[in-house]
């Protein structure tokens, strides 16, 4: 039920728009060699470039949005009230809301991953000389990189990336439930960000930033394992502040 | 004696350090439509959220058909409520797709108590149109629709008249008469005071998030008065009659509640045979409206420092005179 009205939100069709727009932009921008200093050679980097210049904000500010207004939709509807008069449990409810908003930063990252793949489909889909852009030596590569590796590396980058997203979107959630109102919780969520980026000036605090974990889908696998756990203790912290505070407003 | 379907005790809200309920006790009993009445901010609506459960009391406790709403959802199960005026659903989707919504939430509803409730608000015809092309009144109706797909015990109705038509506020009166009629408990706010008059049980006057009073509409109902020339005799006379529940004077009349239906016809006989002159024997009928005006001022006045404690009005002599 929840699921169904995702679809349904403006943000959501906006974010579309987007997600669509940018790889195929960024495919064939003429200023890549200038900004990023190499040619695209794969379709296959395509993807890293999409993300490599969209997990830093836009990607967050996206699911940020999206995860606000989930809760936002039923403050401006009026029917949060209607919803919590049944004989659903509040905590119920909100669990339900932030299970949509831990699975949309997936569907956000699956769309975005298909239309660059799409996107690059000029360079061609086969082995390469070079690197996805993902892997440790980064587009340039170490000699031919065969099309499966490449789409491996380049997917699995995505799944981190997405579940790397799942806190942003809880903080969206947990910011609307506090301020009761969409823009406000896109808002703060945001403000985080920024300010937890500002934090890497405590070397001794980076490490264990949520912003820091944005950048995990660049990290070798053998460290997923420390980060995956971070950013479930990230998950569970927003939840749980979330359902307490939800159960204890005033309607 | 029931067991209320709702029981408000001492209940108290404040929002920092501002109270906008004060102390507030009251029963709804199976069957009884209670109108909570006042000017604008008086709590009416903060009441209505509290004893729905949205909303946690400061103090005091509220209690549904003898559970907690609060730590027990599942009496929601026999709650319909209309707690935003209009009524707000998802704009996106129909009125049968809003109820079928409200359905599955309610733990499931069959589809034939879908087309019942709306053809019982006369919005068959529109039930098939997304709601957000519907108007005022019709999304006010469709709210009543939704509150009474599951057969509630309790109804809660926050301005379940507001921006309603004539017509379509007199088929809700119906729908709510018919439910209390068959011991639904009716909880609403309003500021329609004919509307409270014509179908409501007991109403409460609120100021300040204070109840100031309460009326019994049923005893206002079932009111006579009579015009005398010996006042004072007439009520001790009535007042010994067993037939006779309550007798009161009120200036140069004698105000009565029969005990049973049909005895207006032996109140003036023996009268006349006490040798007291009857100049008129009529249904008293209960100004609500003056009432209410009367007793929100005397309480402002009161607040204000110049009331006067002889006002009987203000000492509840007023009910048990008249």
């Amino acid at each position: 039920m929840e699921l169904g009205k995702v679809a349904r939100l403006a943000s959501v069709r906006f974010s579309a728009v987007l997600l669509i727009l940018f790889p195929i932009l960024w495919a064939y921008a003429p200023g890549i060699f200038n900004v990023y200093g190499f040619y695209l050679v794969s379709a296959y980097q395509v993807p890293a470039l999409s993300l490599l210049s969209s997990m830093q904000f836009l990607l967050p500010l996206l699911v940020a949005i999206t995860s606000a207004e989930l809760l936002g939709m039923e403050l401006s509807n009026g029917t949060l009230p209607t919803v919590l008069l049944r004989p659903v449990s509040r905590s119920q409810w909100l669990l339900a809301k932030l299970l949509v908003a831990s699975v949309y930063p997936f569907a956000v990252l699956a769309l975005f991953f298909v239309v660059s793949l799409l996107a690059g489909a000029p360079y061609g889909y086969g082995s390469f000389v070079g690197g996805t852009g993902l892997g440790q030596a980064g587009l340039l590569g170490q000699g031919t990189m065969p099309a499966a590796h490449a789409l491996r590396e380049v997917a699995g980058a995505y799944v981190v990336a997405a579940y790397s997203l799942v806190p942003v979107s809880l903080l969206g959630v947990l910011f609307t439930v506090v301020f009761m109102n969409a823009a406000g919780g896109a808002l703060a969520t945001l403000s985080v960000l920024i300010f937890m980026q500002l934090l890497v000036v405590f070397p001794g605090l980076t490490p264990y930033l949520l912003t820091t974990q944005l950048n995990a889908y660049a990290k070798p696998v053998a460290n997923m394992g420390w980060v995956a756990a971070l950013i479930a203790l990230y998950c569970a912290a927003f939840a749980a502040v979330s359902v307490v505070l939800f159960e204890r407003k005033d309607f | 004696m029931p067991t209320p379907s709702i029981e408000v005790d001492h209940l108290t809200k404040r929002y920092g350090q501002r109270p906008v309920v004060r102390d507030m006790s009251f029963v709804v009993n199976p069957g009884e439509v209670y109108a909570l009445v006042g000017p604008n901010g008086a709590g009416k609506t903060t009441v209505i959220r509290l004893v729905a459960g949205l909303a946690f009391p400061s103090e005091g406790s509220v209690r549904m058909l003898g559970a907690n709403p609060h730590q027990e959802p599942a009496v929601r199960r026999k709650l319909g409520a209309v707690v935003e005026a209009p009524a707000a659903f998802y704009p996106y989707l129909t009125g049968r797709g809003n109820l079928r919504l409200h359905g599955r939430l309610a733990g499931g509803v069959p589809e034939e108590r879908v087309d019942e409730v709306l053809d019982m608000m006369e919005l068959g015809n529109a039930a098939e149109r997304r709601v957000g092309v519907y108007s005022l009144g019709m999304r006010q109706r469709l709210g009543v629709a939704a509150a009474m797909l599951t057969r509630p015990e309790v109804l809660i109705l926050d301005e379940p008249a507001s921006g309603m038509d004539p017509l379509s506020l007199h088929l809700v009166h119906s729908v709510l008469r018919e439910a209390a009629a068959n011991g639904t408990a009716v909880l609403l706010s309003t500021h329609h005071l004919d509307e409270v008059v014509a179908y409501c049980t007991r109403v409460a006057i609120m100021e300040e998030g204070a109840l100031i009073d309460e009326v019994n509409l049923l005893d206002r109902r079932e009111r006579y008065r009579v015009g005398v020339d010996r006042p004072h005799d007439a009520r001790a006379l009535l007042d010994t009659q067993p037939w006779i529940r309550h007798a009161a004077v009120r200036g140069e009349e004698v105000v009565f509640i029969p005990a049973e239906a049909g005895v207006i016809g032996r109140v003036s006989a023996a009268l006349a045979e006490a040798g007291i002159a009857v100049f008129e024997l009529t249904r008293d009928i209960f100004d609500l409206r003056g009432y209410y005006g009367e007793r929100v001022s005397n309480e402002r006045s009161r607040r204000s420092g110049a009331w006067s404690p002889d006002d009987p009005r203000m000492t509840g002599e007023r009910e048990g005179e008249a």
